[in-house]
């Protein structure tokens, strides 16, 4: 026995178990894609029993590239994805950098930051979309009619009164059953998150070199080229590894789109095959070989980012 | 120019006062080395001055003005840390440039300083590289680099070497006395090594505590220390303190010879012990010496040829016109 076979055969039950773990759901997925398979049809009940005499070739694929959301869910689930790493990027390093700084009551104020993260997605889409995004009885609805009122008083006032007057009384938006219940998604997710990338964005902040900061000061170097020139660069790792976890999080949401609009006006990729799996799962296996692609195409954007960041 | 003033400094802690009240002036040019043991207050000092801590009191001069409130950057110093504290993330050019773009300077002086500097330091092959692809020396070369483009008043050196190998540390020491001498800039520099001090100074601040033991040239440290902490401390080996009857003699509380200046012989002398450990060095010989009834062990320098045991028993004889003699207060006679 060469010195090579002994840990292969170590390793094979491990590595085994893994490939089935992945090989048997894939399969079946790609069987599915291929024939008629449906949960209930009176008309056809040989189609409700996955078999071979059932093939369809590229039929469900052709009916899924047919389908008017398809392209939109595609577009959507990039459009919410996207926005929510802007986002919790942007948002996660502007307060890990507050919050390093030492303040009175920072251990409290640490905890606080990071609870969201803590609330179920359910829970969190129910409390954003009925207690604050509501347009009549959230705090959106309260704050905007509140605001109307101020104008209207403010439009007989002396002096001031005729700049009022030419103002629009305003128009609570509707976070429900149009584009803008993809903004509420993205507003909530991104809440939720936020507290995410800052934990992970803090740890990193504390293992900064001082030294190189006070060289930075003595070079000249005011706070915002500290800032710019160290420590976002320091941060470099710490931001790719964000990314990377949220764009696998938030490829497969779900709960959000289902508790806002009931995927009205506001589908993902999951979203659809959801629809689909309520009766074809044909069409439903082949949307989801599609969403397996298109995280595939996602991944090696990312790895390449991650790679040469890691690299360095 | 760097005259540096330093005029009734302190410095606490919160309650913890590190620097009592403190005067030092390092003239322009002169190259100043604070030295003493750990935690005695030379690092704090030189960040004082450096503008990094705040003064609790007193007040720092530049050339005749008064910086005490000036911000660090607008001191007109460069500082040399003990991590080098590159910059990562930035090739050794950019690293070297940072103070210049800082300050906004042209882009074609920049290049023209940095070239300049790279090429006195040995770093043009190096230029493109990232700090982590550099050697230890070469990494401290760079910070060096970074602070003479800045054409600073004065240099900082906060333990510069400390983490470099020995042989390595020899080296930077020559090139930085080098460097003092092509630019006669003033520099201040840290060490607890007492033979950096001596090599490179041409003063040297001992400090214990905080408070500034004695001040002078490394010969003058040498030949008459204040008392007793300088006398030990200045000096490798160490100095023997005798101390009783023997001191008494010479109408002291304690007397100190150092190793150097007894002679060694297997026939007769003033004193006489037992060879402990000999540390063969080639050039010379230390040994160690026990049961001379004067001190727990005597180290004594030797030639490098002299050939004692462990065992034999020897006599030693002071260089009667090398005898230090301290009071009870450890103050020199």
């Amino acid at each position: 026995m060469s010195n090579r076979t002994l840990p292969r055969l170590l390793q094979s039950p491990a590595v085994i178990l893994l490939l089935i773990w992945m090989i048997v759901p894939l399969s079946m997925t790609l069987y599915f894609s291929f024939i008629r398979y449906v949960l209930n049809n009176l008309r056809r009940p040989e189609w409700t029993t996955p078999s071979f005499s059932n093939w369809r070739g590229f039929g469900n694929y052709e009916f899924v590239l047919n389908n008017k959301d398809f392209i939109f869910a595609i577009q959507n689930s990039l459009l919410i994805v996207g926005s929510i790493l802007f986002f919790t990027v942007i948002f996660g390093v502007l307060i890990a950098v507050l919050i390093n700084q030492s303040f009175p009551g920072r251990g409290i104020v640490r905890v606080l930051l990071i609870s969201p993260f803590f609330v179920m997605p359910a829970v969190n889409a129910v409390l954003w979309i009925n207690m604050i995004l509501d347009p009549v009885l959230g705090l959106q609805g309260i704050a905007v009619n509140g605001l109307n009122d101020i104008i209207v008083g403010l439009k007989d006032a002396p002096l001031v009164g005729w700049f009022f007057s030419l103002w629009p009384t305003l128009e609570p938006i509707s976070f429900r059953a149009t584009q803008t219940s993809a903004y509420a998604v993205i507003i909530m997710v991104t809440w939720q998150w936020t507290p995410f990338a800052v934990l992970i964005f803090m740890t990193s902040l504390q293992s900064e070199d001082q030294q190189q900061k006070e060289a930075a000061v003595l070079d000249g170097a005011g706070p915002w080229s500290q800032f710019r020139f160290l420590t976002l660069p320091h941060l470099g790792r710490p931001i790719a590894i964000v990314v990377m976890i949220q764009a696998i999080f938030h490829l497969s949401l779900y709960a959000e789109i289902e508790i806002v609009s009931r995927g009205n006006g506001n589908k993902n990729l999951p979203y659809l095959i959801g629809e689909f799996a309520n009766n074809n799962i044909g069409a439903a296996s082949a949307t989801g070989i599609f969403a397996v692609i298109l995280a595939n195409i996602v991944a090696i954007f990312l790895l390449r980012m991650i790679g040469k960041t890691l690299m360095e | 120019m760097g005259r540096i003033v330093l005029e009734n400094v302190t410095k606490s802690f919160g309650d913890v006062e590190v620097i009592p009240p403190l005067d030092l002036t390092i003239e322009d040019g002169e190259f100043a080395v604070f030295v003493g043991p750990s935690g005695c207050g030379k690092s704090t000092l030189l960040r004082l001055i450096a503008g990094l801590e705040e003064l609790t009191s007193g007040s720092v001069s530049i050339d005749e003005e008064d910086v005490t409130l000036v911000p660090p950057s607008k001191r007109g110093l460069a500082m040399v840390f003990q991590s080098y504290a590159l910059y990562p993330h930035m090739s050794v050019r950019k690293n070297i440039a940072f103070p210049l773009r800082m300050s906004k300077m042209e882009q074609s002086e920049i290049d023209q300083r940095v070239e300049a500097a790279a090429q006195s330091l040995n770093l043009i092959d190096y230029l493109d590289h990232k700090p982590g692809q550099l050697s230890g020396g070469q990494r401290q070369r760079v910070a060096i680099g970074r602070a003479i483009v800045r054409e600073p008043a004065a240099f900082l050196f906060d333990e510069p070497l400390s983490n470099l190998d020995a042989a390595l540390r020899v080296g930077m020491r020559l090139e930085i006395g080098e460097l003092h001498n092509r630019l006669k800039t003033t520099m201040v520099y840290v060490t607890h090594d007492q033979v950096e001090a001596m090599t490179m100074a041409d003063k040297i601040v001992v400090l214990q505590a905080g408070v500034i033991e004695q001040v002078g040239s490394p010969l003058e440290l040498y030949r008459t220390p204040r008392n007793i902490f300088v006398a030990g401390f200045i000096g490798s080996p160490k100095m023997n303190f005798i101390e009783g009857d023997e001191a008494a003699k010479h109408g002291a509380k304690t007397i100190g010879v150092r190793p150097e200046h007894i002679s060694v012989s297997d026939s007769q002398g003033e004193w006489s012990g037992v060879v402990g450990v000999s540390e063969h060095l080639g050039s010379d010989t230390f040994f160690h010496i026990h049961e001379t009834g004067l001190a727990e062990t005597m180290t004594v320098r030797a030639d490098g040829e002299v050939g004692f045991k462990h065992g034999d028993r020897v006599f030693l004889t002071p260089r009667a016109d090398a005898i230090h003699k301290f009071d009870d207060k450890g103050l020199r006679i």
